[in-house]
C-alpha cells in the first residue's frame, strides 16, 4: 500500500510538472506598442485566420533560413513587401527597376555623373515623431558600408562616394567614378533612423533589438510582435503621404508558403519554385502574375584561387567547353515554370545580346573531353546549395548528361555553392542561382576585387577595365556596346556558364484587390505598388 | 534509496559532458566559419586586419580544445552565446522552450489517458469489438510516420474543413487565450498524441492480459470480489508499474518528435527552432538545442530509473 501512495505521489507530481510546464507556454519578451491592443480586438479565435480579419495577410518563410522569426527582416538584404511598406528609400522605382521618381527626397544628377544633388521633402517625420534629415541619409549609406548583411548592389554603388556633405535639407553626394545604376540604387536603399541606430554595431545591425520594435518612415509601423508566430503593422500616423485604404497588415512566420496560402493565411505570395507555381496556380482564389526578373542559374567553373591554387583539371577551355556541350540546357529549363535559356549574362531577347549560342551535342562532346586529354578516370565534383526537389532533379539530369558523355560525375549538396568551391577546394563547378538586380550585377562577379569571386577565378583582372565602363556607361548606345563587348569575353574564357532564367510568379488573393495598372516587379526589391489604394474585398 | 539517488544524479554529469565533446567537435567538423555569417563578403574583402581582429577577439584562433572549454565554462555560468543572427541563445531557449513543454506536456496527458484506457478495456474485453479496432489502430499509429500524420491533419482540419489553424501558436486580435491555445494546440498535439498512444495501448492491454492471468487475480476472484474491484483494484494497479515506466521513457521522444511536428504545423518551439538553424546552419543554436533534447533523455532515463527503484527494492539492491 505504501509503495501504491509513492506511485500515485509520483504520478501526481508528474502530471503537475506537466501541467506547470503547459502553463508556461507563450514568450515572454514580444512587443506589442499599445497596451490597451493587446488585450482588445476581434473574438476570433485561431479557427477562423482563414477568414478577413480587416487586415492584409503576408507571410514571411523561415523555411529557407534566409529569415529568422523573433524579428524584423532588414530592408538592407531582401526588400520584401512587409518592409516595403514600413521603410522608404530617396526614391521610388517603377516595376522595371529602373525608372524612379521622388519619395523622400528629389535626387538631381550632374552631367558629369560625378555629383548627386540630394533634396528632403519638408515635414518628413519617423514614426516616433523625430525629424527624417539628411543626418539619416548620411548615417545609413555609412553605415551600409560598415555592416554585415547587405545586398552587394548598395556596397558596390556606395564604395564609389567620395564624400557627402549636408547643408541643411540638401545633401551633395561627390562620387570618386560615375555609377550608372546610382539612381536605381538609391530606389532600394532604404534610408534608416540615426537616432535608433547611432550606437548600434554596424557589423551586426540587423540583430540589433531595434529589429524587434523599429522605427519607421513607411505608411506603416509596427503595432505587435509575437516571436514565432506573426506580427502586426498599423497606419504611421506620422506618414505625409496619401494613406492607404488597407490599415491592417498581419504577417505570419511560416515554414511553408503553400500550406499558408492553402490555409488563407496569406494574401500575396512570390516564387519560383516550381512546385509553388503549380500548386498556387490550380487554386481558383489565386490570381497569378508572371514577373520579369533576371534570376539566373547558371555553373561557375572552380579555376584558382587568389592565393594561387588552380584546379589544374579545370584550366583546360576545352574542357570547359565540351563539358558545356554536353548539357541539354533547353530539356534542363524545362524543369522550371518558364525559364528562358540564356547564352550570357544578357537575355537573348535584349537589344544587346550579341548572338552567340552554346550548342548540345552528346556526341561531339564526348569525342572533345576525350580528345583534350582530360583525366577521364578522375571523378568530377559538383556542388549545389539548392535543397528543393527541382534543383535536385536538374542536378541528377546533369550529372546524367556528363556520364553519357563518358565521364565519373558526383554532386554534394553543400553548405554554400560559392564559398565552399574555394574553402574546400574540392569542387570542379557549381551550380547557383542569382536573383539580380540589373545585368551589370551578373558581370561585376568577375571583378578581380569581389570579394568571393576572386577566389574562384583566380582574381582575374581581364574583366575588370569593360566592367568599370559598364557602370560608368549613362546612355543606352554606349552600356549596349560594353555589354556586346563583355558577353564576347566570358564566352571566350568560360569561368560561368549560364544555364537560364527563371520566371518569378506574384499571386494575389481574392481577398485582396489591387488597382488596375499595377505591374509587379521582382519580389526581392522594391518598387510602387500604387499600395494606397489596394483594398480588402470583404 | 537517497544513495542511489544521488549515484544515477551524479552519472548524468560525465554522460552531458560525453555528449557536448561529441556534439561540439562533431559540428566544428563541419567547417563552417561563424566569420562568413557574421561579415558580409564585401567587408571580408575590405578590412581584412579588422576582421582578423574580430577573429581573434572571438577566440576562434584558438584551438579547438580551448575553444570547448571555454565555451564549456561559459555555459555552466548561464551564458549560452550567441546565434549567428546575434540573438542570445538563453534568450532563444526561454522564449521556445515552454512552447515545446506545452506541446509535449499536453500530448503526454491525453496520450496517457487515451492509451492506457483502451488498453485496459483491451485487455478486458478481449477480442472485443474495442479490441480489435485498437489494436488495428495502435498498428496504424506506430507505422504512419508523424510528420504524414501531421500533413493529412491539416489537409483536412485546416485546409479543407477550415477548423483550425495550418500553424503557429498565437493569433493577432484574440480575445481569449484559452481557445486560442486550444485552436492551435489541437492538431500538433493530436498528431504527437496519435504515435503515443499506440505504443500505450498495446503495451497497458499486454500488461494488463499478463496481470489478469495471474493467480492473485483468480484469488480474488474466487473470493467473491466484485469485477470491477477485480479490475480496478487488482488488476489495474499491478499493470500500470511497468506501463509509467514506459510513459516516462516516451517523454523525451515527445520532445525529439516536436522537432518534425513543430516544423510541419510551423509551431515556434525549440523544435523549429532547431530545424531552422540546421537549415542556416547556425550551429551555435544546434549545439545547444541537441543538448537540451539529450539532457531531457537523460533526465528521463534518470528518472526511469528512479521509478523502477521505488516499484521494485530489488533494482536497488541489485545496484
Amino acid at each position: 500500500m505504501k509503495k501504491i501512495s509513492k506511485l500515485a505521489a509520483l504520478l501526481l507530481a508528474m502530471v503537475l510538472l506537466v501541467t506547470s510546464f503547459a502553463g508556461c507556454g507563450g514568450g515572454s519578451k514580444d512587443t506589442k506598442d499599445t497596451q490597451a491592443a493587446n488585450e482588445s480586438g476581434s473574438s476570433a479565435p485561431a479557427a477562423s485566420d482563414a477568414a478577413s480579419d480587416g487586415s492584409l495577410k503576408l507571410a514571411i518563410t523561415t523555411g529557407d533560413g534566409s529569415s529568422t522569426d523573433d524579428k524584423i527582416p532588414t530592408p538592407w538584404y531582401n526588400r520584401q513587401m512587409a518592409t516595403n511598406l514600413m521603410f522608404r528609400s530617396l526614391l521610388i522605382a517603377d516595376s522595371s527597376l529602373e525608372k524612379t521618381e521622388p519619395d523622400l527626397a528629389e535626387v538631381a544628377v550632374s552631367e558629369d555623373g560625378m555629383t548627386y544633388t540630394v533634396t528632403m521633402k519638408d515635414g518628413l517625420k519617423w514614426s516616433d515623431g523625430e525629424d527624417l534629415t539628411t543626418d539619416d541619409v548620411i548615417f545609413s549609406i555609412e553605415t551600409a558600408l560598415k555592416t554585415a548583411t547587405i545586398n552587394s548592389i548598395y556596397t558596390a554603388a556606395f564604395s564609389n562616394i567620395k564624400e557627402m556633405k549636408a547643408d541643411g535639407n540638401v545633401l551633395t553626394i561627390s562620387m570618386t567614378t560615375p555609377y550608372a545604376s546610382m539612381m536605381s540604387v538609391l530606389s532600394q536603399f532604404a534610408i534608416l533612423p540615426k537616432h535608433c541606430l547611432e550606437s548600434a554595431d554596424p557589423l551586426s545591425l540587423d540583430s540589433d533589438p531595434f529589429w524587434q520594435s523599429p522605427v519607421c518612415s513607411g505608411m506603416f509601423c509596427l503595432d505587435e510582435l509575437k516571436k514565432g508566430n506573426y506580427f502586426t503593422l498599423k497606419l504611421n500616423e506620422y506618414y505625409e503621404g496619401t494613406a492607404p485604404k488597407i490599415t491592417k497588415v498581419t504577417v505570419y512566420f511560416v515554414t511553408d508558403f503553400i500550406t499558408a496560402a492553402q490555409a488563407g493565411n496569406v494574401d500575396y505570395v512570390y516564387g519560383n519554385d516550381a512546385g509553388l507555381v503549380e500548386e498556387l496556380g490550380k487554386m481558383e482564389n489565386f490570381t497569378s502574375n508572371e514577373v520579369d526578373v533576371l534570376f539566373y542559374k547558371y555553373l561557375i567553373f572552380n579555376m584558382k584561387g587568389a592565393d594561387g591554387n588552380e584546379n589544374e583539371a579545370m584550366q583546360s577551355l576545352e574542357v570547359r567547353k565540351a563539358l558545356v556541350e554536353a548539357i541539354d540546357r533547353a530539356t534542363l529549363a524545362g524543369l522550371y515554370p518558364n525559364a528562358t535559356v540564356l547564352n550570357s549574362g544578357v537575355p537573348d531577347d535584349h537589344e544587346a545580346y550579341n548572338g552567340f549560342s552554346y550548342t548540345f551535342d552528346a556526341e561531339k562532346a564526348k569525342a572533345d573531353i576525350a580528345a583534350s586529354g582530360y583525366d577521364m578516370s578522375r571523378t568530377l565534383k559538383i556542388c549545389y546549395y539548392n535543397n528543393d526537389q527541382t534543383s535536385i532533379d536538374l542536378i541528377n539530369m546533369i550529372v546524367y548528361y556528363l556520364e553519357q558523355a563518358g565521364l565519373k560525375v558526383e554532386a554534394t549538396l553543400s553548405n554554400d555553392g560559392t564559398t565552399d568551391l574555394f574553402t574546400t577546394r574540392d569542387y570542379d563547378i557549381g551550380f547557383k542561382g542569382k536573383s539580380s538586380f540589373s545585368i551589370d550585377e551578373w558581370y561585376t562577379e568577375y571583378m578581380s576585387t569581389d570579394a568571393l569571386f576572386k577566389n574562384i577565378f583566380g582574381g582575374d583582372t581581364t574583366f575588370d577595365e569593360t566592367i568599370a565602363r559598364l557602370s560608368a556607361a549613362t546612355e543606352t548606345a554606349e552600356r549596349d556596346e560594353v555589354l556586346k563587348e563583355l558577353q564576347g569575353m566570358e564566352q571566350e574564357y568560360l569561368y560561368k556558364v549560364p544555364l537560364f532564367t527563371v520566371g518569378t510568379y506574384v499571386f494575389t488573393s481574392s481577398n485582396v484587390k489591387v488597382p488596375d495598372g499595377v505591374t509587379f516587379c521582382n519580389p526581392l526589391y522594391s518598387c510602387d505598388l500604387d499600395f494606397a489604394n489596394w483594398e480588402l474585398a470583404n | 534509496m537517497f544513495k542511489y539517488i544521488v549515484k544515477k544524479l551524479l552519472m548524468m554529469i560525465p554522460m552531458l559532458f560525453l555528449i557536448s565533446i561529441i556534439v561540439y567537435f562533431s559540428l566544428n567538423l563541419t567547417g563552417i566559419d561563424p566569420i562568413n555569417f557574421m561579415v558580409s563578403p564585401e567587408v571580408l574583402s575590405a578590412n581584412q586586419d579588422n576582421v582578423e581582429a574580430l577573429r581573434e577577439s572571438l577566440g576562434l584562433n584558438d584551438p579547438l580544445i580551448v575553444q570547448y572549454f571555454r565555451w564549456l565554462g561559459n555555459c555552466l555560468q548561464g551564458d549560452l552565446g550567441y546565434s549567428f543572427d546575434g540573438t542570445p541563445i538563453s534568450s532563444l531557449i526561454a522564449d521556445r522552450l515552454p512552447y515545446t513543454f506545452e506541446l509535449a506536456g499536453y500530448s503526454l496527458i491525453l496520450s496517457a489517458v487515451i492509451g492506457i484506457g483502451i488498453g485496459i478495456i483491451s485487455a478486458i474485453r478481449q477480442n472485443g469489438i474495442i479490441d480489435y479496432i485498437g489494436r488495428v489502430l495502435a498498428v496504424l499509429g506506430q507505422a504512419v510516420p508523424q510528420f504524414l500524420v501531421g500533413i493529412i491533419l491539416i489537409q483536412i482540419f485546416s485546409i479543407k474543413l477550415g477548423w483550425f489553424p495550418s500553424g503557429n501558436r498565437i493569433s493577432p486580435d484574440a480575445t481569449s487565450p484559452l481557445a486560442d491555445a486550444f485552436f492551435h494546440l489541437f492538431l500538433p498535439v493530436l498528431t504527437l498524441t496519435i504515435g503515443m498512444v499506440a505504443v500505450l495501448m498495446r503495451y497497458a492491454r499486454n500488461t494488463m492480459l499478463d496481470v489478469l492471468n495471474s493467480d492473485y487475480i483468480k484469488t480474488a476472484r474466487s473470493k467473491g470480489i466484485p469485477e470491477w474491484k477485480v479490475y480496478l483494484k487488482h488488476g489495474f494497479r499491478n499493470a500500470m508499474k511497468p506501463v509509467l515506466v514506459i510513459l516516462v521513457f516516451r517523454i523525451p521522444m515527445l520532445v525529439g518528435g516536436s522537432v518534425v511536428i513543430e516544423t510541419v504545423f510551423s509551431y515556434p518551439g525549440i523544435g523549429l527552432t532547431m530545424t531552422n538553424a540546421i537549415t542556416s546552419m547556425d550551429y551555435p543554436v544546434v549545439l545547444i538545442t541537441t543538448l537540451i533534447i539529450a539532457a531531457a533523455m537523460l533526465i528521463c532515463s534518470f528518472m526511469v530509473d528512479v521509478l523502477n527503484a521505488l516499484l521494485d527494492p530489488r533494482v536497488r539492491l541489485g545496484e
